[in-house]
């Protein structure tokens, strides 16, 4: 790619996924917090577009906006009173401090980094992913299957209720 | 929704304004997420003070106002009526009059169930292509009512001894006509529904009335016979010489929503043998006896009652020598049907209560009168 | 003779309108900027298929013709006042639904309620730029194009949500609640579907997909009857239409989300939710259905005719079972896509692998295996589906379909007691 569209494509992008990203933070209102964590999730996915990572993109819309937001849509749908504002809270100092260790973190990450430029695609097909998953990498995944698994299991367990165990055990 | 998750409950208001209440009819509903747990019946968005009105009014001129109460079956309530004051006046009807009364009351009964089952499907789901189908056969009931006393829906076509005017000589074949195309109509209607899984899934089970709890509710109709209860008052009280046809009663199995219509697609097939009878047999002589227009019944109180499309409708007439009544009543199948309505919903989700109150069959004309 | 403007030498090659345009690109991008290029094909791309397919298919097949062919199996004629044959209804209900007045409810959130509209719309137009109409016609070929399919299509729900939510009705926020819960549960066996086709065409690209089937005479309909199946099925519940429609369910919750909306706001939504199921018949016609291809037909016939035709037969059967089936409740359709249809598909899953590590593991004859699998699947896909419905207890004859007969009134009668 080259020529003025993918910068311009970067700068549009960028400022989506920070304004939106700012907005998570400023917006009272949570429903519209999560809107705005969306925003910000299909922003990155723009950019791991530009960055030639189409599978990590769809992934990303999938898995964030298309799941993982959705759920939190539906925990907020079942909370009481989720459209109350999301006023002042005690925790605030001590997220203030969690906030600036992490931008410290980050900074330092981001300064120590070597930002190479490459000029080919990295080659980042869903084939090449796939091999390194299940020959290089398939004991972290099974790990993360397993571990997945357990935590569907347990879900389930917490939320069934004393009636439908003893349903359960005449069956 | 398990009880671990926790929800506030919350009202829901179902209708006045709401497509699957048949008519201005609310349930105030307390649901918990989807689970109905609490529901109140709010009506009376139709009362016209029917019965405080009748009391004004010649015994003849309250006919019409019959036809107002359940307007989808005119023919039964004015039926009914007539009953009432020819029992208190004791006026007899001529065999032409009963059997005319017969056929018209069993269309009726067709027409209306027509109705029911089709809004019954419409509720479940089925994206008004039964209620199409339904309407189809009803309105060819119609042009009968239409050809025999120029209405369709209030027919008013009863009168006190009789009938208002004989049946015109187009009237036997029309009818013989349709009366053959019906039950193929019914066959189709139960391929398309009677083994659809999804029809079944969303109404067997739902809405359950144990034969106690019909009984004690005092339901009647197509809702106390889908409970297996064999009650029927065109044999348990026989009117109109229902007694000499040959008909069957339909009876459900355990008392749900699926029951209910199928006893009433059972129902129409009975009708339609009903019909054929009364075409076959039907006596000569005249149409009706002569009753004063300005007719004063002795001192006295009646209590008539038909097996309605909907149940038992009946009429309590007290009479004190006077042009009008004294006293004016009306049973109203629907009204009382409607009573087991908590019973039926709370428990089970928002759906299944639009499937149970369509399987009532609720007229809100007659609720409300 | 070479055809200047063409990228083709056969003149009648046009039937590909990609070869008509892709030289007019070229000219652009050598010649003027190449940036103006990069901005153009899409834009001739959207335009296109708009012109040539979406548009016209939104009117006359998803308007007109769904409520003509609804109007006949409701033994009805459906629309036939305005114009010739009612013809020009679509564009007199568009003329109306802009006249009428858009409410925004006081106590809602206007900002969410009347961006959810337009978040509606985007997807919906988003999704035609990886469908291929033809070898070069395809707005994105990219080589992710099923994913970018299962993402783009899950944005709408958020935006019925959002009406739902920013309504401030109950019977809205049911609609959302209802969507948003019925959206993850269907995502899961529909994409377990998508997964053995992409398994056996080795391919995630729809493209690669279509190429696959013209290249082995076969159509993965038919190779894998089941995905095909649990495609519609899930499809149709994402869609919303019946018998899947809780999040609109006219006779239970109004109209769902949509209960507030009126004017044009609500025509999006309506004109849209036509769109999105265009979309998916066109995706259904070319993942499973040979796309663009037909059997060499596709020689003859313009490539993008084929598609469109398929795409238009698929979408009949969303207004088919629109016109005859009843509706699910919300608990029954969790049920159904959890305990039915998440292990039947994974059943299939297992058995196209096999299949498919068969087939690549063959040397001669690969053509002839692939009729065989078809056969065996087609049988499977009976077995399977009777064995677990019975398993979860499915039996038709179990229950009476017919009320019983008593001669005479009498009190209770049991259901054990001889009648008749």
């Amino acid at each position: 790619m080259e020529g003025s569209g993918p910068v311009i494509a970067f700068w549009m992008l960028a400022a989506v996924t920070l304004v939106a990203a700012g907005g998570v933070l400023v917006s009272r209102n949570l429903l519209h917090a999560v809107l705005f964590l969306i925003l910000a999730f299909i922003g990155v996915a723009g950019h791991f577009v530009l960055l030639s990572a189409e599978f990590l993109a769809m992934a990303q819309v999938i898995i964030y906006v298309g799941a993982i937001s959705v759920l939190v849509l539906f925990a907020i749908l079942l909370t009481p009173r989720a459209s109350r504002d999301n006023g002042e809270t005690k925790a605030f100092p001590f997220g203030a401090l969690l906030a600036i260790a992490l931008a410290a973190v980050f900074l330092f990450v981001i300064n120590d980094t070597d930002w190479r430029t490459v000029s080919e695609s990295p080659g980042l097909a869903p084939e090449a992913l796939g091999e390194a998953l299940l020959t290089t990498w398939v004991l972290p995944f099974e790990i993360a299957s397993v571990l997945l698994t357990a935590a569907l299991v347990g879900s389930i367990m917490l939320a069934r209720t004393a009636e439908e165990e003893a349903e359960d055990a005449l069956a | 929704m398990t009880d671990t998750i926790k929800s506030e409950p919350f009202v829901l208001n179902i209708g006045p304004q709401h497509p699957s209440t048949h008519g201005v009819f609310r349930i105030k509903a307390t649901v918990d997420g989807e689970k109905v747990i609490d529901a109140e019946m709010v009506m009376g968005y139709l009362h016209r003070s029917m019965e405080k009105l009748a009391e004004e009014r010649t015994y003849v001129q309250n006919i019409p106002f019959t036809d107002r109460t359940d307007y989808l079956s005119s023919m039964s309530n004015n039926l009914g009526y007539c009953l009432a004051v020819e029992k208190l006046a004791g006026i007899d009807v001529p065999d032409r009059g009963n059997a005319i009364r017969v056929i018209m009351a069993e269309f009726q009964r067709l027409a209306s169930h027509c109705m029911a089952v089709g809004a019954f499907t419409n509720d479940t789901g089925a994206w008004q292509t039964p209620v199409m189908w339904c309407f189809r056969e009803r309105e060819k009931i119609l042009d009968l009512f239409e050809m025999t006393c120029g209405a369709r829906l209030t027919c008013n076509y009863m009168r006190i001894g009789g009938v208002a005017f004989d049946l015109p000589a187009s009237f036997v074949p029309a009818a013989r006509k349709l009366v053959q195309t019906l039950p193929g109509f019914i066959d189709e209607m139960e391929s398309l529904l009677v083994a659809n899984e999804i029809f079944i899934v969303r109404t067997r089970g739902v809405g359950v009335l144990t034969p106690e709890m019909a009984t004690n509710a005092s339901l009647s109709g197509p809702m106390l016979r889908g409970s297996g209860i064999a009650w029927d008052l065109r044999k348990a009280d026989s009117y109109c010489g229902y007694d000499k046809y040959d008909f069957e009663i339909p009876i459900g199995y355990r008392g749900d929503s699926y029951d209910r219509f199928l006893v009433r697609l059972e129902e129409m097939r009975q009708s339609v043998k009903i019909i054929k009878q009364a075409l076959d047999g039907l006596p000569g002589g005249p149409h009706s006896t002569q009753v004063p227009l300005a007719l004063r019944p002795p001192k006295g109180e009646a209590y008539a009652r038909v097996e309605g499309p909907r149940g038992e409708l009946g009429y309590y007439v007290v009479s004190d020598e006077g042009p009008s009544p004294h006293r004016f009543h009306i049973r109203p199948p629907s009204f009382i049907n409607l009573s087991a309505l908590k019973e039926m919903t709370v428990g089970g989700s928002v759906a299944d209560a639009i499937v149970v109150l369509g399987s009532i069959d609720i007229v809100v004309g007659e609720i409300d009168r | 003779m070479a055809l200047p403007m063409l990228a083709t030498d056969n003149w009648y090659d046009i039937r590909d309108l990609a070869n008509l345009t892709n030289p007019l690109l070229d000219f652009v991008g050598d010649n003027i900027s190449s940036e103006l290029a990069y901005i153009l094909g899409p834009l001739i791309g959207f335009i296109a298929s708009f012109l040539i397919f979406v548009l016209p298919s939104q009117l006359y097949v998803g308007v007109y013709g769904e409520r003509k062919l609804i109007g006949r199996i409701q033994s009805r004629l459906g629309p036939n006042r305005v114009g010739p044959f009612g013809l020009i209804q679509p564009i007199a209900d568009a003329i109306k639904l802009m006249q009428k007045e858009a409410l925004t409810p006081k106590l809602g959130d206007p900002i969410i309620m009347n961006l959810a509209p337009i978040i509606f719309v985007a997807p919906a137009v988003l999704l035609f730029a990886v469908i291929p109409f033809g070898p070069n016609m395809i707005v994105a070929n990219v080589n992710v194009g099923l994913l970018y399919f299962l993402a783009v299509s899950s944005l709408p729900v958020l935006a019925a949500f959002m009406a739902g939510w920013g309504s401030n009705n109950k019977y809205s926020l049911f609609g959302a609640m209802r969507i948003v819960a019925m959206s993850i549960s269907y995502e899961v066996p529909l994409v377990l579907a998508l997964l053995g086709v992409a398994l056996f065409t080795d391919s995630l690209s729809l493209q690669g997909m279509v190429l696959w089937q013209k290249e082995w005479d076969i159509w993965v309909g038919f190779l894998m009857p089941i995905a095909f199946v649990i495609y519609f099925i899930c499809v149709s519940a994402e869609l919303n239409r019946t018998p899947t429609d809780i999040a609109e369910a006219e006779s239970e919750i109004v109209a769902g989300y949509l209960t507030e909306y009126s004017g044009m706001k609500w025509g999006l939504f309506y004109g849209m939710d036509i769109g999105y199921a265009l979309a998916a018949s066109a995706f259904a016609a070319t993942v499973f259905l040979g796309g663009w291809s037909m059997f060499g037909l596709d020689k003859f016939i313009p490539p993008w005719l084929l598609l469109v035709v398929k795409t238009h037969l698929f979408y009949m059967l969303f207004i088919w079972t629109r016109g005859t089936l009843p509706r699910l409740r919300i608990d029954q359709l969790m049920a159904f896509a959890w305990k039915f249809m998440l292990p039947v598909a994974l059943a299939n899953l297992l058995l196209v692998a096999t299949e498919r590590m068969l087939w690549v593991d063959a040397f001669d004859s690969k053509q002839a295996m692939l009729y065989v699998f078809m056969i065996v699947n087609i049988a499977a896909a009976v077995g399977i589906v009777y064995v677990w419905a019975r398993f979860l207890g499915y039996d038709p004859d179990s229950q009476p379909t017919k009320a019983r007969l008593v001669k005479e009134a009498g009190g209770y009668v049991p259901v054990g007691r001889e009648v008749r």
